[in-house]
């Protein structure tokens, strides 16, 4: 039952984040065009690439599926609704996400084409920017909770939510998140008007029905990693707990939407330099503050 | 006569059939050596471990490397990127320093396959009609051309004068304005008219307000390009706008096209974006328009017309000849050129002055957009016989080449795009 409640969940947040992105982008509110453009999609000839690498082809738009999907089974939207609390929750939920740059560099190799190949590679450097972004941040939510349960890191948060606790980690973890999940300004890898979609340049039909998909779920997976790790998860007052988890998921959703669309796409160089050079050092120093405050403050 | 009969013998008695005395069987015998997947210099005859990193040394048939790397880049066909041509051999083990030893290496020392890879004529995050062709080394750019599939042909028959401004004005969609106006002086020099003020006027504010629509159609292009939904979506909106606009509508635009300039100036990534990318040299020769401009040259045909001087014209130069000139170049002349159609009064669509069957021959310069543009023509009896049109972007299509080459990908498409490139401008 949990476990088809998350999905059900996970499909109907994909779809409210496609109206909205479709919104944004084209200043229309249309609830069905998501459902058309899919169904559509199921009608449309899967054209496959010359020579291409079946096996990778094939396997990296579900094996992305599968990760953010996977990422998702350990958050929790209430104290009781997970799929599973898993001892380790937010260390499996780091080896997971790791997967999608494996996913991605399949994407990319697999269809034999230069645009996808080299959106495929894009993202192998981009990992190299975001991925100690990600980790460190969420080593300081379990300094805090003294836990790698994320049931336990969300309860840590009950006197005070870990953005204002940290609001370092927070801002490092938010732009690291963006750029896992390559969404604008961090696009990378499908950079339209650089690689003519990228990575999902060659997929059309059913396997561009699931890319887009996996795109979207990811995209919740870690906005409810976000909500869990620094707003809270589940608390808030009055309203029953799992509605304080979609209402905080889907807004942290819809602002990595709207941040991408201010922003104009950022430069591979500036964003390792200045993952490197700023962003790490700030992700140690909100180590070492929240390792401080844990010490000082009872 | 006498050898080709000897020849004929010589066949007849099957002289030149090979016999087993005549073959070499030696060079059926091979060797087999080792030699480390990480070292190619480390060669042994015997199995065994690598002296420089331990590695175990793999079999190979001896001498059988030496035509491996030699990968023809002459042609750079390797726009298939094949995944079938790459032997991972009976080891099961690919060294990429075997593979990439002989390949020519890039500025940033890295050898890897090269691609040449098209951009375009239809592609996201460049003008319809350019192609951009690249040769990509991972993702960088070794070298690149732009070439326009859609040029300007010289016409080869004769034609009306109105049929020719209508043509010329449908051959350059970016700025048919501009050509319009181009065609009409040209043919009233050619008919012998004096210029009417009131007339250039209303023709100066049309183009002014081409130039402005133009403008923010190239900011609407960058932000394609950058995935920068915001600015597509407004700029390209304020450009339908602006092209509909009549002079007081203009005027209520102002303040919209203010902020949108106040805001791109100070948005966050876009100047890093920019900032040194596509620089030309301070005042390189053959640039025209905005390019020339931001690039430190007094290159504008408007500084020569007595109506801009009695507008109130001021030339602009912003001079740091990158990508971010160009932008703030632009910038300014929005600006500038609202300040010109508020001066002017009520753009009105270039039209030809009544004129008879006249002949003889016109020349006309107009400061399109894009830059200074050039059109002379022949008349005889009311028809164009004869055309020769200096197209705006004759000389910016060959900067693509010099401006792509070493640098990133996504640089590169900057540079080419600041150009702001109109491949109907491009006389063929």
């Amino acid at each position: 039952m949990t476990v088809a409640i998350v999905l059900l969940t996970l499909l109907v947040g994909a779809w409210l984040l496609a109206v909205i992105e479709a919104w944004l982008t084209t200043g229309r509110l249309r609830p069905v065009a998501p459902l058309l453009a899919g169904l559509s999609h199921l009608g449309r000839e899967s054209i496959l690439a010359r020579k291409p690498d079946r096996l990778f082809f094939e396997t990296a738009p579900v094996l992305l599926l599968v990760v953010a999907v996977l990422g998702a089974a350990v958050l929790p939207l209430t104290p009781d609704l997970v799929i599973a609390d898993l001892a380790t929750g937010a260390l499996f939920l780091n080896a997971v996400l790791a997967y999608v740059l494996v996913s991605l560099i399949m994407a990319g190799w697999g269809p034999n084409g230069a645009y996808a190949m080299i959106g495929g590679w894009r993202f192998l450097g981009q990992l190299i920017a975001y991925s100690m972004l990600i980790v460190m941040p969420i080593t300081a939510t379990a300094m805090r909770a003294e836990s790698l349960l994320n049931s336990v890191i969300v309860e840590s948060q009950a006197g005070l939510w870990n953005i204002v606790y940290q609001p370092l980690g927070f801002v490092l973890f938010f732009i690291a998140a963006m750029a896992l999940a390559f969404r604008s300004p961090f696009d990378l890898p499908t950079a339209p008007g650089e690689l003519a979609g990228g990575v999902d340049a060659e997929y059309t039909g059913v396997r561009l029905t699931v890319l887009r998909l996996a795109r979207l779920v990811m995209l919740i997976t870690l906005s409810a990693a976000t909500t869990v790790f620094f707003l809270g998860g589940w608390q808030g007052p009055l309203l029953p707990p799992w509605a304080w988890s979609l209402i905080k998921t889907l807004a942290v959703a819809v602002s990595m939407l709207l941040v991408g669309y201010y922003l104009p796409r950022i430069r591979e160089a500036d964003l390792l330099g200045w993952c490197w050079k700023f962003g790490i050092p700030l992700a140690l120093l909100n180590i070492l503050i929240v390792g401080l405050l844990i010490l000082v403050v009872p | 006569m006498e050898a080709a009969t000897r020849l004929q013998r010589l066949l007849a008695e099957d002289a030149f059939a090979a016999s087993p005395d005549d073959f070499d069987s030696s060079i059926l015998q091979t060797k087999t050596e080792y030699v480390c997947p990480m070292h190619p210099e480390v060669v042994e005859d015997e199995p065994g471990s690598c002296p420089k990193c331990g590695m175990d040394l793999v079999a190979r048939e001896a001498g059988g490397d030496a035509d491996a790397g030699e990968h023809d880049h002459s042609g750079h066909g390797h726009g298939d990127h094949d995944h079938g041509d790459h032997d991972h051999g009976s080891s099961g083990f690919m060294s990429m320093v075997e593979v990439t030893k002989d390949l020519p290496r890039s500025a940033d020392g890295l050898a890897m396959d090269w691609l040449e890879v098209p951009f375009g004529p239809c592609f996201p995050g460049l003008p319809g009609g350019l192609r951009l062709t690249l040769t990509l080394d991972g993702d960088g750019v070794t070298e690149g051309q732009a070439t326009s599939l859609v040029a300007m042909g010289t016409p080869s028959e004769e034609v009306a004068v109105e049929t020719f401004i209508e043509r010329l004005a449908a051959a350059t969609p970016l700025a048919p304005v501009s050509y319009r106006l181009l065609a009409c002086r040209a043919i009233e020099q050619a008919a012998g008219l004096e210029p009417d003020p009131a007339v250039e006027r209303g023709r100066a504010a049309a183009l002014e307000r081409e130039r402005i629509a133009s403008h923010l159609g190239w900011l609407a292009q960058l932000g394609r390009q950058l995935s920068f939904v915001w600015l597509t979506r407004r700029a390209a909106a304020l450009q339908l706008e602006t092209q509909r606009a009549d002079g007081e509508q203009l005027v209520v635009l102002r303040p919209a096209l203010q902020a949108l300039i106040a805001r791109l100036e100070h948005t966050p990534l876009l100047k890093a974006r920019l900032k040194g990318i596509g620089a030309l040299p301070h005042g390189s020769q053959d640039l025209r328009g905005p390019v020339a401009r931001a690039s430190g040259r007094t290159e504008d045909a408007r500084q020569a017309d007595a109506m801009y001087c009695e507008l109130g014209f001021e030339l602009y130069i912003e001079g740091a000849g990158d990508a971010w000139a160009r932008f703030r170049q632009r910038h300014v002349e929005i600006v500038t050129s609202l300040d010109l159609v508020e001066a002017a009064g009520d753009p009105e669509l270039p039209k030809l002055r009544a004129i008879d069957s006249p002949s003889g021959t016109g020349e006309a310069t107009v400061e399109t957009p894009r830059g200074r543009s050039t059109l002379q023509l022949t008349l005889e009896r009311g028809q164009v016989v004869s055309v020769e049109l200096d197209g705006a972007c004759r000389q910016h299509i060959g900067l693509a080449a010099d401006l792509v080459e070493g640098q990133e990908l996504g640089d590169a498409l900057v540079a080419v795009g600041s150009l702001d490139l109109s491949p109907w401008e491009v006389s063929s």
